[in-house]
């Protein structure tokens, strides 16, 4: 796999933050950002549920791998030079089921998360 | 030459005699693993690996200096024998440790390389389509 599609959600503060901090880190495979359910979201994966992708981040490989939730997470982390390791380490089946936890509480508060650290403030 | 004296000079021969062994050990062995991390980048390699050996040996000298002093007087045999276990047993030790933290230092620098290489931890949930862009 060369590059990854990341379809994030724009209305979230923590999300455009996150996209930022993502954008300096050196990765092993690239990156695109594209807002959820946008019209080049919806040009690129013309199967996709994209409703769904309002939901929770969703990451699409170059060969059409769908991850949803906790594993969209997973994968930006393991595209990652500085974070691979952490990918695996979190993927094992012990530490798997508190990753979904904590990334899915992550995940259905993040507007919340936003406001109350002031993220949906920034410009951009 | 006294008693005194000669414990010194024997404890340094066989201090400074197991560190360049040891050193000699790491140097020879460890090239093939840097190797490896570097993708067969000869050149980086050797150069990581004699940096590698210049701190071992740093290290283990300035830890051989430093505990030289046996602070009370050997006026036997059997006492300089004693000292020498000590002191001796010390270096060993310390070697020890420095050996297996340059073990551990190489390991970890050929997972993360061999990491670069491996797919994904995860399954995807689905497939989709993909259009390729015109």
């Amino acid at each position: 796999m060369f590059s990854l599609t990341v379809l994030y959600d724009p209305e979230c503060g923590l999300c455009r933050r996150a996209h930022e901090w993502l954008a300096e880190q050196r990765k092993i495979v690239e990156l695109n950002f594209v807002p959820c359910a946008s019209d080049e979201a919806r040009h690129r994966y013309p199967q996709l549920n994209h409703d769904l992708t309002k939901q929770d981040l969703t990451v699409v490989g170059d060969d059409g791998g769908v991850y949803f939730g906790p594993k969209a997470w997973l994968m930006v982390l393991w595209s990652l030079v500085r974070y691979r390791e952490w990918a695996y380490r979190l993927a094992t089946p012990e530490l798997l089921p508190t990753t979904k936890r904590v990334v899915s509480m992550i995940s259905q508060n993040r507007y919340q998360i936003s406001r109350v650290t002031g993220l949906n403030r920034l410009t951009r | 030459m006294t008693i005194g004296i000669s414990t010194y000079l024997i404890y340094l021969a066989i201090s400074v005699a197991l560190t360049i062994w040891v050193a000699r050990t790491l140097h020879k062995n460890g090239r093939v693993f840097l190797v490896d991390v570097f993708h067969g980048n000869d050149a980086l390699a050797d150069s990581v690996n004699h940096l590698l050996v210049v701190g071992f040996y740093l290290i283990n000298f300035g830890y051989v200096t430093l505990a030289l002093k046996l602070g009370y007087a050997v006026t036997s045999a059997e006492q300089s024998i004693e000292a020498l276990s000590v002191k001796v047993g010390m270096v060993l030790l310390v070697l020890g440790g420095m050996h297996f933290f340059n073990l551990f230092i190489f390991s970890r620098m050929r997972r993360r390389s061999v990491q670069h290489t491996q797919p994904p931890p995860i399954a995807p949930d689905a497939f989709t389509a993909v259009r390729q862009e015109a």
